[in-house]
């Protein structure tokens, strides 16, 4: 999304538990995680990152309930104002037959409109391509990454060297 | 394990057993009040002993067949709480002596549940008649002995007894009586989902007797699920708050909450497919059981789906609600109130009307003025009276008592299992 690159110190770790152990010593030398990569969902990771939960559920629950509104209000609209057709002795506004295709647009609205959501606010999206530390971190690698722009290069150093970090590079993306 | 000190075991205190001695007085003294008060033929007396014999059954069959999947699943979050499926799953027993007494009532005609077992009404009826050949007697008979008696004797019972021996002796180095277990597990499977469906046709469904579905084993089997982990919450939560499952932590009762959720979405699936079905095709010897049901029991028929789907859905659908003990308490609470209230009107109805048919061929005709005011609401019939209510409670205690009795025998822990330390490690957020 953003133009400009940015330096960022990144050090490699071989053990999810490392990683967690990492994480809270940086937040006891109160230093300032960019962020952290993990080839798999790491357990208690969001909890000593101090993540917020996430807010995308409830935009699934608004886009379902949108879905809900517009399966029944259209086919209830088609059926007793528009269009009103009678089927096997049927009233014209048969709700048990409404309901199977209003939870088909309820699960299609709620689906569709959670990717676009996340999409929209990770910032990906067809043609954008986002820069890698590392092509081992999506295999078998744990990675804390520091912004260099505001850091202390020699306390990020001895941080990463005592914490267990394997590797630790420098790159700019 | 330095966490894994101490025996765990569990010990009824005195005022426990006070208090469910309590309501199983008050369900005896209700079950004395109710046939004191009865019709000839004791309709309200055998409909209520039938809807508890029948609901407690299925629960207890439902925690053997939740070990039986979790266990042929490789699933480790649940063995903090499988004792307390163990315990239920031993009521399966008792399960048949209820279910004895029933059939006793078919052979010596104390009962008029089961239209189809007065044999002069069954050979003049053509549907009754067709059916007769698995709606009989001997099929209820036999069917119940040996299906239940295969649950309990050859599964329940074995699987615990398994599962002490594993406290007792660990396991040698190719875990040979987890393996057993294992197969005893699998085993079950196919054979409890086939059996409970002709269990449910025999006990439940066979009450409204001329009437066809398809549906309605699953229907009645999801039911029954939903009662047993609302029941597990419950009885989790109160345990937890005594101090006697300190294992047990917010994320095994979020997995729980997740369950109760989920099935209750899966009953109200099922009970939809049921009825739209029949609302589709409307056939009239299908309609007449949603027919009945909607004009002459409204409350019964909109309150199940509230209390049942409603209330559940939109309550635990957050995430913190399945968290905290208090909602979901509250939602276990309300759900096993509406699976009551489910079993109530699958079986109410058509024994109401068989015993209409059952006083008319006994000229009794001062009893069948019930059958013209069925529309009006009837205590014990139309809505459960606090007669029901009370035997409910008193079958509940002693469902509660005899589960107790049963986490005396043996530590709330199972030590050995190859899952527990998994288990004690669960997380799912």
């Amino acid at each position: 999304m953003s133009q400009h690159t940015k330096e960022v110190f990144y050090g490699l770790y071989n053990d999810e538990e490392d990683l967690i152990h990492a994480i809270e010593e940086a937040n006891a030398q109160h230093l300032d995680i960019m962020d952290v990569y993990t080839p798999f969902p790491v357990h208690g990771l969001e909890k000593v990152m101090h993540l917020e939960e996430s807010r995308l559920h409830i935009a699934g629950f608004v886009f379902g309930s949108l879905g809900f509104f517009t399966a029944f209000g259209f086919m209830t609209w088609v059926f007793t104002r528009d269009w009103p057709i009678i089927f096997g002795g049927k009233p014209y506004w048969s709700v048990p037959a409404f309901i199977p295709i209003t939870f088909e647009l309820t699960v299609l609205f709620a689906a569709i409109g959670m990717v676009v959501s996340f999409y929209t606010v990770c910032g990906l999206g067809p043609g954008v391509t986002n820069p890698v530390l590392d092509d081992r971190i999506t295999d078998d690698k744990f990675c804390i990454a520091f912004e260099t722009a505001n850091a202390d290069l020699n306390a990020l150093k001895a941080f990463f060297a005592k914490t267990g970090a394997g590797e630790v590079h420098t790159k700019t993306i | 394990m330095e966490m894994m000190s101490g025996d765990h075991s569990f010990t009824m205190t005195g005022r426990e057993r006070n208090v469910l001695f309590g309501f199983m007085g008050l369900g005896l003294l209700c079950i004395v009040l109710t046939l004191i008060g009865d019709d000839a033929v004791h309709s309200r007396f055998w409909s209520n002993y039938l809807i508890n014999a029948v609901f407690f059954t299925g629960v207890s069959f439902i925690a053997l067949f939740i070990i039986a999947a979790f266990t042929t699943t490789y699933t480790g979050w649940y063995i903090v709480v499988k004792r307390i499926w163990e315990a239920y799953a031993q009521f399966l027993w008792v399960g048949l002596i209820l279910m004895l007494v029933l059939i006793a009532g078919i052979w010596g005609h104390f009962h008029h549940l089961y239209h189809w077992a007065d044999e002069a009404a069954v050979a003049e009826d053509p549907v009754l008649l067709g059916k007769s050949s698995f709606l009989n007697k001997y099929w209820y008979t036999f069917g119940t002995l040996i299906i239940l008696g295969t649950w309990y004797f050859f599964f329940a019972r074995p699987m615990r007894k398994m599962s002490l021996k594993e406290d007792a002796e660990g396991h040698d180095t190719s875990f040979s009586l987890y393996r057993k277990y294992k197969k005893y597990a699998a085993i079950f499977l196919p054979i409890g989902a086939f059996t409970s469906a002709a269990m449910i046709w025999q006990w439940v469904m066979s009450v409204d007797a001329h009437w066809y579905s398809t549906m309605y084993a699953w229907y009645a089997t999801s039911s029954w699920f939903v009662a047993c982990l609302a029941l597990t919450i419950m009885m989790v939560i109160y345990l937890k708050g005594r101090g006697v499952l300190p294992f047990v932590t917010t994320e095994h009762l979020h997995d729980l909450g997740k369950y109760l959720f989920a099935f209750s979405i899966f009953w109200t699936y099922l009970w939809f497919s049921q009825y739209m079905l029949i609302w589709y095709a409307n056939v009239g010897e299908e309609t007449v059981y949603f027919h009945t049901r909607i004009n002459e029991y409204p409350v019964l028929f909109y309150g199940n789906l509230v209390l049942n789907f409603v209330v559940p859905f939109f309550v635990l659908m957050r995430n913190d609600t399945k968290r905290k003990t208090g909602s979901l308490f509250f939602v276990a609470f309300v759900v096993l109130l509406g699976r009551f209230l489910d079993f109530f009107q699958m079986v109410k109805p058509g024994v109401l009307h068989t015993t209409h048919e059952a006083l008319a061929h006994h000229g009794e005709e001062a009893a069948t003025e019930a059958a013209h005011h069925a529309s009006t609401f009837t205590a014990g019939f139309t809505i459960p009276g606090l007669l029901e209510i009370g035997t409910f409670l008193g079958f509940l205690a002693f469902f509660i008592f005899f589960v107790f009795k049963q986490m005396e025998k043996a530590p709330l822990v199972p030590k050995n299992d190859p899952y527990l330390a998994e288990s004690l490690h669960h997380h799912v957020q």
